[in-house]
């Protein structure tokens, strides 16, 4: 699995990275070397182009975040996650930090993914919560166990638009989350365009009241 | 730059494995949790302070039917409006690591066995009252915490020093809060910050003196990082003994040589005087000058003892100290350049510029803890910075309940829960509150921390019962204390939540609460206290340290002044504690409003906090037209102190030729007894390393993650090198985290205190390396 995986990686990489440079020369080159140019107003740059361009750019997402990812970095819903990939322990240049990448995106060809996108960059204290995981073992066992994470969907009619399932602290910015290639597939979404998100989407919280409410009418002696 | 490929592969086919699953099963969950059965996915969200450091941030803990499963930041709390650390987030974790503590169990033929709890605290009272008889009152002892809450001092000190009869109470805080005590009563008479956190949104210029706040109080760092993100032309200036986070985030780092902060503050003064910056009015209004003695020891033997004697002198005395802390002379004290010196001054002294320090462990854990405290309230008191919003000299807590329990309850030898035991007027108030007879309270201080473990290993002291702290792991030079507490004839009692390297020298250990499990008071580093309810159940017969007190006080026939039931103890507590401090200058807030909010200031007078303290804007306890009043001291001045630069007690030599410092890092807290059961934590930071200056490094040749020997006249421990990791220290100089057990770098440490807070020094010892 691990040297499948190895091997994989070093082919996507090297792919990536022959695109790239083909990129840069496409103009200039044609496709197949035998057949005339110029015929079907030019058509043959649409199959050069597919084939020089990573799949992931294709498609505007790698698709390769989902909610099982998402939440195999968490220990409960809302946590904060861990940092899944090595990050150097000592920042030594200012352009290197987690704001590069996750502040607004885009693709990296080290990690040969999308880089999610932060919703509170205004934070940049960020090992402040982010810890990476520099071993698999624990130092004993621990019973932790929590709720399940929230249900996805649960609209109540036949094409409304489904509620938060999620409290909106550290998470005020929808965008980040759902909207862009680096997105969790499952909570992606197409009309990011249109903005104003609680316009139609309303929080649905998991929070149990403190007591069951009464009209003041009801309210005992009254 | 470190990058594990191996590990990256390692996580990439995991979360690749992770999403063929997914896709394999859709609908399906891979959380990385265990799910709670039964549970309804309904949350209620209750408010507590965080279990961790002295910041106090609000949490709010997740419960789902009686087991905490969440935390978010809590954005009613003003300390951390809603964000927290990575030690708060996942602190419910600490709650349910598999090897907690539930039953109690008592040494039997050299076993230990599990009893039923009421068993165990029998024996506890009845040795007690056994070593009372065989070798006197003092040789019975109790050794706590600043994370004991407010009630658990309490009674503690109600049962040791109103009950008993004996001064030698403690807690770990003598080795993290002493110097910034003795520091305050020298300077102000009256102990605790005069600002508040809001200080760090009005300061222009943040010094902070040998203090790595990205890891030691994440949160108010980040606060500060936001304040000067918003006002542009905020400055950091992280003045320092090694390059840390805190280093990477500042406008400039400014590294000075171990021990001569004190010269450099000297010369700070004098530049500021010398230019003209003195705020002449407010120095002639509201200061004095005075001067204390000199070449006062370091406390390394047995016995030591050291009185200051103050006496007053001129401005122009005063200048006439300071010709000796010339930029150019303190240049070749300091290795900080004489221009740099000028440039700090020139920011304390620009009159237009707020200016906010913070310290915490750099300046407290120092052999001279006290006199640098005094020397940077002097740079303050010179430029009438103080006490205004963002002008403020401000002393950080590294315990959530540092303040709260052992500063203002008073959990130390000489303290009482108002005052201190030598004076008549604060033993009569004590022994009427406590209705304890008045001949009970003994006005002699007994032990300090440090001379209580020596008593203990001297056969002085033969009971200890110890709570809520792990000094097998954090006294300096423990070889001889561990064996002290190990030798025939030592009863030690521990209560605590997980096994440490403490309930192995116990003969009993008593199944704590932890923190939620039961309802208590914090109170944090900005005069802030904090009540939380009970959460969550205590798992087996866990019990809350104050209600072990209890429980043992009322089998030594203490039943009148320990009267109150299981259900309602915590407010009938607070009520009679509060009676200490019926007065303007320290009036706490009832139980009803701390219940409600997230932490309470005090002053709390006519339902008010008091967020400026000696500023009569905001303090009611100032006299009205006084400009300040400095009403610690009693013609309300603040004294200004000249101590002079001393070196540390043992400074580097040709055999010994490192320096020694050790501290903390943000994963852990302390000894990594909570969270270290916390997997994300543990994980993150599995065990502890020495950092090692790359030259150094090269020299010893040693590589990154290779074994280097630590050796001190002391002690030696072997662990991985650390090149370029998280911090890097000077050539000179090796840094190790001590939350690691399995790496007890408090063995190689050195015992020496500051004469006047009798405070350890944790971060200036002798040691030379081996590769190993």
């Amino acid at each position: 699995m691990i040297n499948a995986d190895k091997s994989l990686g070093k082919v996507v990489f090297g792919f990536a990275a022959l695109c790239l440079a083909g990129l840069l020369v496409a103009r200039s080159s044609g496709a197949a070397p035998d057949i005339p140019r110029d015929f079907d107003s030019g058509g043959e740059k649409i199959f050069t182009r597919h084939n020089e361009t990573p799949p992931a750019a294709l498609g505007g997402t790698d698709g390769r975040r989902t909610l099982n990812t998402y939440y195999a970095l968490r220990q409960y819903p809302g946590s904060p996650p861990r940092v899944p990939h090595p990050v150097p322990v000592f920042f030594r240049d200012e352009n290197r930090d987690c704001l590069a990448c996750h502040g607004r995106g885009g693709y990296d060809a080290e990690q040969d993914a999308y880089a999610p996108v932060t919703p509170h960059p205004e934070n940049e204290n960020c090992f402040q919560c982010h810890v990476p995981q520099r071993t698999e073992m624990t130092f004993g066992a621990n019973n932790w166990q929590s709720v399940n994470p929230p249900k996805l969907g649960r609209l109540q009619l036949a094409g409304a638009p489904p509620p938060i399932p999620h409290g909106l602290q550290l998470r005020e910015d929808c965008l980040a989350c759902h909207a862009g290639p680096a997105a969790v597939a499952e909570i992606r979404v197409e009309h990011g365009s249109r903005s104003n998100c609680r316009q139609c989407h309303v929080p649905m919280l998991s929070t149990e009241l403190p007591k069951k409410f009464r009209r003041p009418a009801e309210e005992p002696g009254q | 730059m470190g990058f594990n490929r191996r590990a990256f592969i390692k996580s990439a086919a995991a979360t690749s494995a992770m999403a063929s699953a997914a896709s394999l099963f859709p609908g399906v969950s891979f959380a990385g949790w265990k799910k709670l059965e039964g549970a309804t996915g309904m949350i209620s969200w209750q408010k507590a302070p965080c279990r961790f450091c002295g910041t106090g941030c609000g949490v709010l803990v997740g419960v789902s039917g009686d087991r905490a499963v969440a935390v978010k930041g809590d954005p009613n709390c003003s300390v951390n409006k809603g964000l927290c650390c990575v030690k708060g987030y996942h602190s419910v974790q600490a709650l349910y690591g598999r090897d907690r503590i539930t039953k109690a169990k008592v040494r039997k033929k050299g076993k230990m066995v599990e009893v039923p709890i009421s068993e165990a605290l029998d024996l506890v009272a009845a040795k007690i009252k056994e070593t009372v008889a065989r070798h006197g009152k003092d040789s019975v002892a109790m050794y706590g915490s600043g994370q004991w809450t407010i009630p658990d001092g309490y009674v503690a000190s109600k049962l040791f020093k109103g009950c008993l009869g004996t001064n030698n109470l403690e807690a770990n805080a003598r080795l993290c809060m002493a110097s910034a005590v003795t520091g305050f009563m020298t300077t102000f008479g009256i102990d605790e910050p005069m600002g508040c956190y809001e200080d760090i949104e009005h300061a222009d210029v943040f010094v902070t003196w040998g203090n790595n706040m990205a890891e030691m109080h994440p949160v108010l760092f980040s606060r500060m990082l936001a304040a000067r993100k918003r006002k542009k032309d905020v400055v950091i200036i992280d003045f320092a003994t090694r390059s840390t986070r805190s280093s990477q985030a500042a406008d400039k780092s400014i590294l000075f040589k171990p021990s001569t902060d004190l010269a450099v503050a000297n010369a700070i003064c004098y530049e500021i005087i010398r230019n003209g910056w003195v705020n002449e009015s407010f120095v002639k209004k509201h200061t004095t000058f005075h001067k204390g003695k000199t070449d006062i020891g370091y406390g390394t033997e047995d016995h030591f003892a050291f009185k200051d004697k103050a006496e007053d002198m001129s401005f122009a005395e005063y200048k006439k100290f300071l010709g000796d802390y010339t930029p150019e002379k303190v240049e070749k004290i300091s290795g900080v350049s004489a221009r740099d010196i000028r440039y700090l001054a020139s920011l304390y002294g620009d009159p237009t510029k707020k200016v906010t320090s913070f310290w915490c462990m750099g300046m407290n854990q120092h052999v001279r803890g006290t006199w640098i405290n005094n020397l940077v309230y002097n740079i303050h008191l010179l430029t009438g910075k103080i006490s205004t919003p963002g002008n403020s000299p401000f002393s950080l807590t590294g315990q959530p309940s540092a303040c709260g329990t052992v500063r203002e309850v008073g959990t130390l030898t000489h303290k009482l829960p108002h005052g201190v035991v030598m004076n008549e007027k604060d033993r009569q108030m004590a022994a009427k509150i406590w209705e304890v007879p008045l001949a009970n309270i003994d006005p002699k201080p007994t032990y300090h921390t440090v001379e209580m473990f020596r008593a203990l290993d001297r056969g002085d002291i033969r009971f200890m019962w110890i709570q809520v702290t792990n000094p097998m792991v954090t006294i300096p030079n423990l070889n001889r204390y561990r064996d002290g507490a190990l030798k025939d004839d030592r009863f030690i009692v521990v209560s605590d939540v997980y096994p440490t390297p403490t309930t192995d020298v116990a003969d009993v250990i008593l199944p704590a609460a932890l923190w939620i499990e039961q309802e208590g008071l914090f109170g944090n580093s900005e005069r802030r206290t904090q009540h939380f309810d009970q959460i969550v159940p205590p798992p087996g017969e866990a019990m809350s340290d104050t209600w072990q007190i209890i429980e043992v006080a009322r089998r030594l026939g203490f039943k009148k002044q320990f009267p109150w039931s299981e259900e309602e103890y915590i407010g009938k507590i607070w009520a009679e504690y509060r009676r200490f401090h019926d007065n303007p200058k320290h009036n706490m807030a009832p139980y009803k409003v701390l219940k409600e909010r997230a932490g309470v200031q005090w002053p709390f007078v006519d339902g008010r906090e008091t967020r400026w303290r000696f500023n009569p804007k905001y303090d009611p306890a100032c006299k009205p037209g006084t400009g300040f009043d400095f009403y610690g001291k009693k013609d309300g001045k603040a004294w200004i102190w000249a101590r002079p630069y001393e070196p540390a007690a043992e400074s580097p030599d040709a055999e010994y030729n490192f320096w020694l410092n050790t501290g903390r890092v943000i994963e852990h807290w302390h000894t990594g007894s909570m969270t270290r059961r916390v997997p994300v934590l543990h994980q993150a930071m599995p065990e502890s390393y020495v950092e090692i200056n790359p030259e150094d490094a090269v020299d010893l040749g040693v590589v990154n993650g290779e074994k280097v020997k630590i050796i001190s006249r002391r002690g030696a421990v072997t662990m991985k090198a650390s090149i370029n990791g998280r911090g890097v220290p000077p050539r000179g100089m090796v840094f190790v985290p001590f939350f690691d057990e399995a790496y007890l770098i408090n063995e190689v440490t050195l015992d020496a205190f500051c004469p006047i807070s009798k405070q350890p020094d944790y971060k200036k010892c002798a040691v030379r390396l081996e590769k190993a």
